[in-house]
């Protein structure tokens, strides 16, 4: 029971620190929480949806269709309705707002058009099994837990080592002084954006592979602002760290105590690490500047 | 008045109570908040549990709702307040409050879970909430012409300064989220006894982006601009027969379009006044010349 | 007896002992260390980055003490909020002005006032006479600091809608009206050609009398430092460089080295 209890949670912890990285990507640089990444996320599932069972793609194609359709939605997202905030140096409040306003936007017009109804992946291998020593694991948890490895490491292999990657890095400590030095901001923000939007594509088609896809299946980034605070805010291998942590904590929670306690217990432990320890695990020292 | 004229504008009044307090909460203190059906929710359930399963009266039962509601605010609001969370992490900490009240209103048998609370008295009529608005308009028009009004607009503008001003930022935030809390709980006791049927599931997101919208929309910084912008919301749509779904995409559209547009809103940081029509009036009549 | 000696008799205002703050692996201010005696105007100067500004900031409490005490009329005053600080008598203006900027001129000065006010939050709800009477009181006792410095003209104008120049007075005004025995001035001459701030200096002396202050002064206008300051402690690095007179620091080789410039003019003394 616990082996399998640690299994499922490190599978859903997977895909908790893909978009707990794609969240920290956007909010190592420009200080702020995108409230739309949980709507880019299930825009994500549908177009990997729609690939798959309306244009007959195989699974890996349509994975690859949803990650490019995501990364244009957020980048989209950024350009639309953040850059004008940004140039403008608006407050964070509005920055939420317009987030907010996006989410919201989106989630309806998804119900408004294609409909409240939700779908589910055809089952090729969502309900196989991988049993061995009475535990037994879906493959597609396998998958889904080895592909984010891939992606994270792949990410994290760009930031090292590729000059973008560094402008990126540098850019998360302060964006004026990058700004300074030559780096175009605007093309790197959107480059951002876009990473964070082809994590969220990967996230919402293993969403939608293992659950179901409708239009509020964005809310799950709650998880993935629980896990960067965890993690530590602004640290990258911190949001790793966290949504695995929270992804096995909440299922222990879930299988020993009550599912239903699971959410309450999530979010009380958010509002509990930002009284207590606020920087998280790896979390930088931030103080403003007077 | 028509019966379903005079319907529109009790649920547009009752909307309005609502709108006015999360003015002061977002509008005047900058505080922005997921999760402010939850109070709506509490007002309904104690006003309509009271009257209901022991017949208390319809006015104490109102007056216990408010202080319900208040008194769940302060209990929130104590905890995240003091650790100086950022905006969007105490956002997202009320979204996470919203959950457990859901939670709650779901599992308790006094609320009947999921299947709500049927057969509540019809006591809310128009002249009782012509009163009750033009009450709560008044005090809350006296608090921004106060002293701790100031304080809450000097948090909003620069926390940093109003410090430095002699502001107690925590207090200051605290008593705008517990009067907000109170209006939502009065608006939602009121709305309780005009529906006469409430279930969990009325106290969702929808609702809270309504009233955000209408304070975006109307005027962060002004009562005036909310109060219109909250019955534009609920009549014209209704008038015109549009969809709940829709308007909800209109919402989403909307605030990103202020944000980006027209950030003040429609009254911006003013109140409406005589002096203001008279204003535009002439400059209407002299062809649009200042 | 030599202004020195009497200064010696009476108890500090303000005092900092071992001051240190540290960011991390940065040392912004170590062991800073001086007196302010009621009454005088003492001048905080040195490079960019010498930390003269993070020591405002652990006097009023934006940041806390890494270690060291601040002691405000022999009260410990370390560790306080910073609107504390304000109510025991402390007030401050920024080096970037930070006015509430969608309020006007005379609501900027408004809230400074309030900090001083009493009357309850259920009073202010129901606007009983006396909160009216209190309202009309602020607001007039506002135009008095705006006239001060010249800006009762200016009362219903948008804050961020006047000029630089009156901007930085009425940061002044904010900070005159919350009624302190301390005021710290964080570059009030910033951004002001020559003939700008020799008036912003004129300013500086006469409220520093008409309002019985005490005043520490950050500046890089040398003409302003010299002309106003009694004192003067010099900084650089996080660390004191100098501290004395106008005359001894104008004669002090490290000083010159580090920041005046070694070709600086001595200024003239009225």
């Amino acid at each position: 029971m616990f082996i399998q209890t640690l299994l499922t949670g490190l599978a859903i912890g997977g895909i908790y620190a893909l978009m707990a990285v794609g969240y920290s990507l956007v909010f190592s640089i420009l200080n702020f929480s995108n409230f739309a990444y949980g709507s880019i996320i299930m825009l994500g599932a549908y177009i990997g949806y729609w690939a798959m069972v309306k244009l007959g793609m195989p699974v890996g194609l349509s994975i690859i269709v949803s990650i490019l359709g995501a990364a244009t939605l957020c980048y989209l997202n950024e350009r639309l309705a953040y850059s004008p905030l940004r140039k403008r140096r608006a407050s964070s409040l509005f920055f939420m707002i317009s987030a907010m306003g996006t989410s919201i936007f989106l989630e309806n017009l998804v119900y408004a058009t294609i409909g409240a109804r939700f779908y589910t992946f055809p089952t090729l291998f969502a309900k196989a099994n991988l049993e061995f020593g009475g535990i037994s694991i879906g493959v597609l948890d396998v998958f889904a837990i080895a592909f984010s490895a891939v992606a994270i490491y792949g990410l994290n292999f760009f930031l090292q080592k590729s000059r973008t990657g560094i402008a990126i890095r540098a850019a998360s400590y302060d964006i004026d002084v990058c700004m300074l030095n030559g780096v175009n901001i605007t093309a790197l923000i959107g480059l951002v954006f876009g990473f964070a939007g082809a994590l969220a594509g990967i996230s919402g088609m293993f969403l939608g592979m293992k659950y179901i896809v409708y239009p509020t299946m964005g809310w799950i980034t709650a998880k993935a602002y629980i896990a960067a605070v965890i993690g530590g805010l602004g640290s990258l291998p911190g949001a790793v760290v966290g949504g695995v942590l929270l992804g096995v904590l909440e299922t222990f929670v879930s299988a020993y105590v009550s599912s239903v306690v699971r959410d309450v217990f999530s979010f009380s432990l958010l509002v509990l690490l930002l009284m207590v320890m606020p920087t998280g695990l790896f979390g930088r020292f931030l103080e403003e500047k007077v | 008045m028509g019966q379903y004229l005079s319907g529109i504008l009790s649920l547009g009044l009752i909307y309005v109570i609502a709108t006015v307090g999360l003015a002061i909460f977002t509008g005047f203190t900058g505080l922005f908040s997921l999760g402010h059906a939850a109070f709506f929710a509490i007002g309904a359930y104690t006003a309509a549990i009271l009257t209901y399963f022991y017949g208390v009266n319809f006015y104490l039962a109102l007056a216990a709702a408010g202080l319900a509601s208040g008194l769940v605010g302060f209990l929130i609001g104590y905890p995240t307040l003091k650790a100086k969370l950022r905006t969007d992490y105490f956002a997202i900490a009320t979204l996470g409050f919203g959950e457990a009240i859901r939670v709650l209103l779901e599992n308790l048998s006094i609320t009947q879970g999921a299947r709500g609370l049927p057969g509540i008295a019809n006591h809310t009529s128009l002249p009782v909430l012509l009163v009750v608005t033009a009450l709560v308009i008044w005090v809350a028009w006296n608090f921004t012409h106060s002293r701790h009004g100031r304080a809450a607009i000097a948090i909003r503008e620069d926390f940093v300064a109003a410090e430095m001003m002699g502001v107690n930022i925590f207090i200051g935030r605290l008593r705008s989220l517990v009067f907000s809390a109170a209006c939502g709980g009065l608006a939602g006791g009121l709305f309780a006894h005009y529906f006469c049927f409430i279930q969990p599931s009325m106290f969702t997101s929808y609702m809270s982006t309504q009233l955000t919208a209408a304070v975006v929309a109307g005027g962060m910084g002004s009562i005036s601009g909310p109060v219109m912008a909250a019955l534009i919301f609920i009549g014209v749509p209704e008038v015109l027969r549009i969809a709940n779904i829709w308007r909800l995409v209109a919402y989403g559209l909307l605030l990103v379009l202020i944000m980006i547009f027209r950030p003040q809103g429609l009254m911006g940081y003013r109140e409406f006044s005589i002096a203001m029509l008279k204003d535009t009036f002439g400059r209407f009549r002299k062809g649009g010349r200042a | 007896m030599n202004s020195l000696a009497v200064a010696a008799a009476t108890k500090p205002m303000l005092e900092l002992k071992g001051v240190t703050k540290c960011f991390g692996g940065i040392t912004a201010c170590k062991d800073i260390t001086f007196d302010l005696q009621p009454g005088q105007i003492m001048g905080l100067i040195g490079p960019n980055g010498a930390g003269k500004t993070t020591a405002f900031n652990l006097i009023t409490g934006v940041y806390g003490l890494t270690s060291g005490a601040v002691i405000f009329n022999d009260q410990l005053i370390t560790g306080k909020r910073p609107d504390q600080i304000v109510r025991m008598g402390i007030a401050r203006t920024f080096q970037n002005i930070r006015l509430f900027k969608n309020l006007s001129v005379l609501d900027n000065v408004c809230i400074a006032l309030d900090c001083h006010e009493t009357y309850f939050l259920g009073a202010a709800f129901l606007r009983l006479p006396g909160v009216r009477q209190r309202e009309k009181a602020i607001r007039e006792n506002a135009m008095e600091y705006l006239a001060a410095v010249g800006l009762e003209a200016k009362a219903e104008v948008r804050a961020d809608a006047m000029p630089y120049g009156l901007q930085r007075k009425l940061e002044i005004a904010r900070a005159l009206a919350l009624k302190p025995k301390l005021l710290l001035l964080d570059e009030p001459a910033a951004g002001m050609n020559p003939e700008e701030s020799l008036d912003l200096a004129e300013l500086i002396r006469s409220l520093h009398q008409r309002f019985q202050l005490t005043t520490l002064l950050i500046e890089h206008h040398m003409d302003v430092v010299m002309s106003l300051c009694e004192k003067i402690y010099v900084m650089n690095f996080g660390v004191r460089l100098a501290e004395g007179t106008a005359d001894e620091i104008q004669s002090d080789p490290e000083v010159l080295r580090a920041y005046l410039g070694e070709g600086y003019k001595r200024a003239e003394h009225p």
